[in-house]
């Protein structure tokens, strides 16, 4: 929940603020009051454009950015493209954080893309300076704000009311521009901010600062970028003091991301801490060769056809300069960093029964807050794994090794019985508890469907749970009549606890293995193999009884506990179903239409039970 | 020309009108052709094992990857009438 719980906290309270202060000021000084409403247009347009590329780019963007950061050079490429084309940083470091969590990412591509979102953030200053003020901005903020209404009033799918907000928050950045240039042409006619420039080292520190207390108060380097850029253009600021207003934006970022990742999990604040240090080691190099950066930039300016006086393009190439040299001066030490970063904020004490991938920050982005929730059941399915393979009294390396299977039930785990319903309660009951609610509340923003995949995988974690509960039944007769003197009882339950062994390693298998039709062939082989607990059916119970085998008591249990492994059975095999075939991928189509039927199911194993 | 129509148009024009049936045939002859290396690895393993339970296994296996690559092609010929 790094930047955007913050964001979203504040961020009402200083559009208010804002609005306040334009009311309060606009008899007194009508010129303030128009550029503090332009400040909160901005901001407005800002959410506006953030919430539209949200709805708009839907998992598009998630699977740019899972896709490509491969290496450290692709990972910064994409961090520029994507946070130049979505003009917000916050919102790629949102999904950047649910991907650390989900472990999507590693956190060096992370780190990367952080490099390349703060090259991309750069184009603001860039589209500010050559169209925001270059035009006549309000011509295009109104048909803008216009088509932006009148879209979703024709078109009601979530994609075109995503383009519908980003217009709406073009526009309306588009007027606070307006209003912010506006606001400082007229400023100039009574106070003369220039007056208040400061020369020299002394003048660069001043300005820094200044520069990052105001990102900080307005969390959104890009109004800072805007408010300089305007006051620049009008002549309010000079052009020395403007570079140092854009290195202290750049630093005061940081200071934003760093309080909102105090909310956030260890992978959100090794990521803030990796963003401070870049952004802290790009701005002193700024700071240290200011002045021969703006030369450079004035070497460059004249090399691509910027005029010596066009101040606010200058600005924005010295902004886009200054950090390609800060990623270039810190990415050759990535690897470093990296190390470092996983030094920080270790968990204390055993995580196993709390959630890993659930954030509410994802709970926006519906296709990666569905990927948390599968990535969170297949943590508890590890834990259930680990639960009944004990319950079951067998040990969790024999059966994720080849060890014959007859053997593995003879290799017990222990010789007493576990405490089921402690674990229940340490490693599932919260853990289960916690993705039933994140699925509730992830399910507001989902399409339709998304929400069919999130009711298959609530029911998945529903056949976990359930699954557990059967163990803990089994359990007691289980250890019982596993050391009991009658050979035949002993033999039925040593077939019941082989029986979910291979159950439990073929899931196992399934759940590592890319080929589909071994997926398909080992899911049918355990539908089929489930029928072996039908000791009715299959005239087992019925032959123990006749020939005197077991005790009626024998026998009552016998059926309860073959009814327990069968109901196990089925939940396991229901819940590998949906957790481990790729949701939307061919095989889950071609499963459903060739997988096996339950009278098949019946045929196969009858035609076994005759061979 | 309403918005559904003119997508319409364009889709066909584009020839990605049957996109998603097409991804699907492709898919699924795919696996059919995993499926029959199978079925010949297990025809063959079966030939060879005296073993009785392995042989029990066995003729498992082959009866369910028969029954999905009879599936699979009757699937696939809908496809191609559809077409």
């Amino acid at each position: 929940m790094l930047i955007h719980n913050l964001y979203k906290s504040f961020f009402a309270p200083i559009i208010i603020l804002l609005l306040l202060g334009s009311l309060f000021l606009l008899g007194l000084y009508p010129d303030i009051s128009t550029i503090l409403g332009g400040i909160a247009l901005f901001l407005i347009g800002m959410e506006y454009m953030e919430s539209g590329f949200k709805a708009f780019s839907g998992g598009l963007l998630e699977k740019v950015l899972g896709e490509f950061t491969s290496s450290t050079p692709k990972a910064i490429g994409t961090g520029f493209f994507t946070t130049a084309i979505v003009q917000s940083s916050s919102l790629i470091s949102i999904i950047l954080i649910s991907f650390l969590s989900a472990e999507l990412i590693s956190l060096t591509s992370a780190v990367g893309v952080v490099f390349g979102s703060n090259i991309g953030t750069t184009t603001t200053a860039w589209l500010i300076s050559a169209f925001g003020l270059k035009i006549k901005i309000s011509v295009y903020a109104m048909p803008m704000l216009i088509i932006g209404i009148f879209i979703p009033m024709l078109l009601k799918e979530s994609n075109w009311r995503g383009i519908a907000s980003v217009l709406i928050g073009l526009g309306i950045i588009f007027l606070g521009i307006g209003y912010m240039k506006e606001g400082f042409e007229t400023l100039k006619e009574g106070i003369d901010l220039a007056q208040y420039a400061m020369a020299g080292y002394a003048g660069i520190f001043v300005y820094v600062l200044v520069g990052a207390v105001a990102t900080v108060v307005i969390q959104s380097s890009s109004a800072t970028m805007a408010i300089i850029i305007t006051a620049l253009a009008t002549g309010q600021i000079d052009y020395a003091n403007a570079l140092a207003l854009t290195i202290g934006a750049n630093l005061g970022t940081t200071v934003t991301a760093a309080l909102a990742s105090l909310k956030s999990n260890e992978n959100g604040k090794r990521l803030a801490v990796a963003h401070f240090i870049f952004n802290s080691v790009t701005g002193i190099i700024a700071i240290l060769f200011i002045y021969q950066l703006a030369d450079l930039v004035d070497y460059l300016a004249a090399f691509i056809g910027i005029g010596s006086e066009d101040y606010t393009l200058k600005l924005a190439l010295f902004h886009t300069i200054f950090n390609v040299i800060g990623v270039l001066a810190v990415s050759p030490f990535i690897t470093i960093l990296v190390r470092f970063l996983n030094t920080l904020f270790i968990p204390k004490g055993s995580n196993k029964g709390k959630p890993k991938y659930l954030d509410d920050a994802v709970l926006p982005l519906p296709s990666t807050a569905l990927s948390a929730i599968i990535m969170e059941t297949k943590h508890l399915y590890e834990n259930a794994f680990d639960i009944i393979t004990h319950g079951l009294n067998l040990k969790k390396n024999n059966i994720l090794s080849s060890m014959d299977l007859d053997d593995v039930v003879k290799d017990l785990y222990s010789s007493g019985p576990i405490d089921i319903d402690n674990f229940y309660n340490y490693w599932i009951k919260g853990l289960y508890g916690d993705i039933i609610d994140f699925s509730t509340k992830a399910q507001v923003n989902m399409p339709p469907e998304y929400i069919e995949e999130l009711y298959k995988l609530k029911l998945a974690n529903r056949d976990i749970v359930e699954a557990i509960k059967g163990t803990k039944h089994l359990q007691k007769n289980l250890l019982k009549y596993d050391s009991s003197r009658n050979e035949y009882i002993k033999e039925q339950y040593d077939d019941i606890r082989k029986g979910l062994a291979e159950l439990l390693r073929s899931i196992n298998t399934i759940a590592t293995t890319d080929e589909e039709d071994v997926i398909m062939l080992l899911l049918s082989k355990a539908k089929i193999h489930a029928e072996r607990y039908d000791i009715i059916t299959n005239g087992t119970l019925d032959r123990l009884i006749r020939k005197g085998l077991i005790t009626n008591k024998m026998a009552t249990s016998l059926m309860n506990d073959s009814d327990y492994a069968y109901r196990i059975s089925k939940n396991l095999i229901a819940m590998a179903e949906v957790l481990f075939i790729n949701m939307g991928s061919d095989l889950k189509k071609l499963h459903e239409d060739i997988g096996i039927s339950d009278e098949e199911v019946e045929v196969i194993a009858h035609k076994k039970d005759h061979l | 020309m309403g918005l559904k129509k003119f997508i319409k148009s364009v889709k066909s024009t584009l020839g990605l009108k049957d996109f998603n049936q097409e991804g699907k045939k492709k898919s699924l002859k795919e696996l059919l052709k995993k499926l029959n290396k199978r079925k010949k690895s297990i025809t063959a393993s079966l030939k060879a094992t005296e073993d009785k339970k392995e042989k029990k296994e066995l003729t498992e296996e082959l009866d369910i990857v028969t029954l999905q690559i009879k599936k699979g092609k009757k699937i696939l010929y809908k496809l191609y009438a559809k077409k």
